[in-house]
């Protein structure tokens, strides 16, 4: 009589495929995982209760270190909520900067999921790929604001600086450039049969399921839910520009993965028409007093991070630190599927699934 | 000259001789290894447009591999607490001696040989297979779940990619009409067997990549999900060998497939002034190139298509081969 | 198959390519005028308004005046100013709200030291860190 048992098997959070210092506890049967634990809080600092005692000018950089591969959306939703409160009309040309910054730093983020999700499938070369690409959008970001991934580049009322000279051009140039590597990305993986054999079919899920989580992003648009904010909830100055969302049915990895390709197709778009609708001059920043203090109330705003809706709370009682700061953080809501879709599944699934979700362990952790 | 000293009586002088015979070609062996590892490194590095190894040793870093040596066998050697002490220690060896082994039976050139052994390609087979009990035995005695993991992957997935490996030989042996490896190569001054078994080429290249243990079909230690797998607990020299084993079997695969398919040390047709060294070591590093090249630029199967793969597509299509080439060996008798 | 095949193709046509990494330790990496690396301290402009210290997200610099040695003149000048890089995350706020430029950012970036206490930056330290201060320091 053969007598088996089950493992209990710690996935981290010291393991090279969990994105950081994430931790699964994992009940398997020979390869097949029985049950699933999450167990995060490894990085947590507490940038909402640290924020209560912040300044909004400080705050900022503490955005940056949330979802750290693309910090320009976090510094976004922070200036945008107070800003939403203050009533500030932010110039334009600040918005088209912001707009540019964002969408770079969207291509960026995807650029590094694409590089990482194909290292944990086990080839090595796109991940060096894609970093060469990352580290031009992150030298024209560096140009921009100075640092490489904590930009702490927005303010509220506007930008820190203006776009140094030359660096539209620059953008320009880097569009048409981008897209003949993306051909280069889809000749190597994209048709590559191995790669479709291992994401087919692999963590589906459906729209009910998608939308009972309260996922967001790629996540929620691979079941077939056309909803970026971007378009559906235009703020700052998306409305301007000509763009699609890709949609996708299937809900599984590969959707997934055809999702975020596209994205860095369209978010190309964006860059390309905020390039030439740069206005040629104009303020950077808004009119703002010196010391900000958002007035007594509160105020909720989400815009479209590379990871799904981000979203910022601030209840105010009229002093210059918040009462209490709340981000919605689209990892961690994107990550609640992970037990869910990992029962059952082979072990070599797991970093497929868990690759696919894209988290980031700074915002998941918060 | 190696033939003439095994059919000599045994004394202390004939023992000494096999004895330096051994060490030079294991230091041969090791001279490769050294230079296999770095030759990876800066293909690997070229390809991803990085510069490889280029700081120890100039500009073509060739003094890397020595340091990265010298750096493990200075290394705390660390056994866990909870492994099985004994099988801890022996599993490298017992991973590292038979790949030192097969290289005897592998003919260089028509007089670099050790051992003209009549049934050449089943001893390397056989003997190679024994590798695999060092990696289980490695992955159980480090008591480790990772390491258990990858070491059931590993006894799994050699297994039935032998038999494709088997099956799809059975094509060359069968016209040649010998196992003799001197008697292979022979054979194939007409014409390379890569020509007349283009089918069974392919089955040997892939399922002699899923014996090397690389990508994509290196489960038994893929990295991103079994950390490091069965040599997960190893350090120092310990691990060195598993990866000295890795790598000699990297030598001897190339060598075989080269005297298999691509005529061993036989010159092309016209350019026999060129020594059949030369000839040998030039289809050699094809190879070694072509299986560097895959590494660089296939992700990673899954247990079950790999396993998938060598039953339901590779051991049939090697079934198929042998039975056409025996068809067309007794139809037409051309080749 | 073709898949396969268009994946070789990519890789091999790599191999060739101009390589893209940079020489760093040998070449310094090049970096933009706005780069935010340690902070320069000019003693003789700061006027000790404490804006600094006070706008600082983390704590990190810590200072003290002491009244001006000429009793004609009036307000401090500085006497002990500390900024303790185990902490600081050069987040530039310091010398953005610094009404005189007395302390501005400069494009080093080693940090890297044997021991904790070495990260402790003071005052001499952060005047002699002198190498390619940033030019256009206020936007």
């Amino acid at each position: 009589m053969i007598r088996t048992e089950e493992m209990l098997l710690n996935v981290g959070p010291q393991h090279p495929s969990t994105h950081g210092v994430f931790r699964l506890v994992i009940k398997i049967d020979g390869e097949v995982i029985k049950e699933a634990t999450p167990v995060i809080g490894y990085l947590h600092r507490g940038t909402e209760k640290l924020a209560e005692d912040l300044q909004y000018t400080q705050i900022i950089p503490y955005t940056d270190r949330m979802d750290y591969l693309s910090a320009m959306t976090n510094n976004y939703v922070i200036c945008h909520a107070v800003e939403t409160m203050m009533n500030i009309q932010v110039p334009e040309r600040a918005e088209y900067l912001r707009v540019l910054a964002m969408e770079l730093g969207r291509v960026a983020s995807h650029l590094v999921w694409w590089g990482t999700y194909l290292l944990d499938i086990g080839a090595v070369s796109p991940f060096l790929y894609a970093f060469r690409e990352r580290e031009m959008i992150i030298n024209l970001l560096t140009e921009l604001s100075g640092a490489r991934l904590t930009f702490n580049y927005m303010r509220v009322g506007g930008v820190k600086w203006d776009a140094p000279e030359g660096w539209i051009e620059k953008v320009r140039e880097f569009v048409p450039y981008m897209r003949e590597q993306l051909k280069g990305y889809h000749q190597l993986v994209t048709g590559n049969e191995i790669f479709m054999k291992r994401v087919k079919g692999v963590g589906t899920y459906s729209k009910e399921e998608a939308i009972n989580y309260s996922l967001s992003g790629a996540n929620l648009r691979c079941t077939g839910v056309k909803w970026d904010l971007r378009k559906d909830e235009p703020y700052s100055i998306y409305d301007r520009f000509d763009f699609d969302v890709p949609v996708r049915t299937e809900g599984d990895a590969w959707a997934r993965y055809e999702c975020r390709m596209q994205e860095i197709v369209e978010s190309l778009k964006i860059i390309e028409q905020a390039a030439a609708q740069f206005p040629a001059e104009g303020e950077i920043m808004a009119k703002v007093p010196k010391i900000i203090k958002a007035p007594k109330g509160e105020a909720y705003v989400r815009i479209e991070s590379p990871r799904g809706e981000i979203g910022c709370y601030i209840a105010s009682d009229g002093k210059k630190e918040p009462y209490r700061l709340k981000f919605r953080r689209p990892s961690f809501y994107n990550l609640q599927i992970l037990p869910k879709l990992l029962k059952g599944e082979n072990m070599a699934n797991l970093i497929t699934i868990l690759g696919a979700i894209d988290i980031v362990l700074g915002e998941v952790d918060g | 000259m190696v033939e003439d000293l095994l059919a000599s009586s045994p004394g202390l002088l004939n023992f000494g001789i096999f004895f330096l015979l051994a060490t030079v070609l294991l230091l041969v062996i090791l001279g490769f290894v050294t230079y296999a590892i770095l030759a990876e490194r800066k293909v690997m590095g070229f390809m991803q447009l990085r510069q490889g190894p280029n700081q120890v040793g100039g500009r073509w870093g060739l003094l890397q591999t020595v340091a990265d040596v010298l750096k493990l066998l200075i290394k705390e050697d660390t056994i866990p607490k909870s492994a099985d002490r004994p099988l801890f220690i022996l599993a490298p060896v017992i991973a590292f001696a038979p790949a030192f082994m097969v290289v005897a039976v592998i003919p260089f050139t028509d007089k670099l040989q050790f051992a003209d052994i009549g049934v050449g390609l089943l001893y390397y087979i056989a003997i190679s297979g024994i590798s695999t009990v060092g990696i289980v035995t490695g992955g159980w005695a480090s008591n480790n779940k990772y390491a258990l993991l990858g070491g059931m992957r590993a006894a799994a997935q050699m297994i039935s990619y032998e038999i494709p490996l088997v099956m799809s030989v059975l094509g060359v042996i069968l016209l040649a009409g010998s196992l003799n490896l001197n008697d292979i190569v022979d054979a194939q001054s007409s014409g390379w067997y890569i020509l007349k078994q283009p089918i069974g080429f392919i089955i040997f290249l892939v399922a002699s990549i899923a014996e090397l243990n690389r990508t994509p079909f290196d489960l038994p230690e893929a990295e991103s999900e079994l950390v490091a797998g069965f040599h997960v607990e190893y350090s120092g020299f310990r691990w060195a060998f598993f990866m000295l084993s890795e790598y000699v079997y990297l030598f001897a695969m190339a060598s075989l497939t080269t005297v298999l398919f691509l005529g061993g040390w036989g010159p092309l047709p016209f350019m026999d002034f060129i020594p059949g060294a030369v000839w040998f070591s030039l289809k050699f590093s094809l190879i070694v190139f072509l299986l560097i090249w895959v590494r660089v630029t296939l992700p990673r199967l899954r247990a079950d298509q790999l396993m998938e793969f060598g039953w339901k597509v590779l051991l049939p299509v090697a079934l198929a081969n042998i039975f056409l080439t025996a068809l067309l060996k007794e139809l037409f008798n051309f080749m | 198959m073709i898949g396969l095949a268009k994946g070789f193709s990519y890789t091999l046509k790599n191999l060739t390519r101009k390589k893209v990494t940079y020489d760093y330790p040998n070449e310094p990496l090049p970096l933009p005028d706005r780069f935010r690396g340690i902070q320069k301290f000019y003693p003789e402009k700061c006027i000790v308004c404490n804006q600094c210290s006070n706008i600082c997200p983390t704590d990190c610099i810590q200072l003290t005046g002491k009244k001006h040695p000429d009793p004609s003149k009036k307000g401090k000048i500085i006497d002990t100013y500390d900024i303790n890089f185990e902490i600081c995350i050069l987040c530039d706020l310091c010398t953005e709200v610094c009404p005189t430029e007395a302390i501005i950012m400069t494009n080093n970036f080693e940090l890297a030291e044997y021991s904790r206490d070495q990260l402790f930056k003071n005052l001499e330290w952060l005047d002699e860190n002198d190498e390619n201060k940033r030019t256009v320091n206020k936007p």
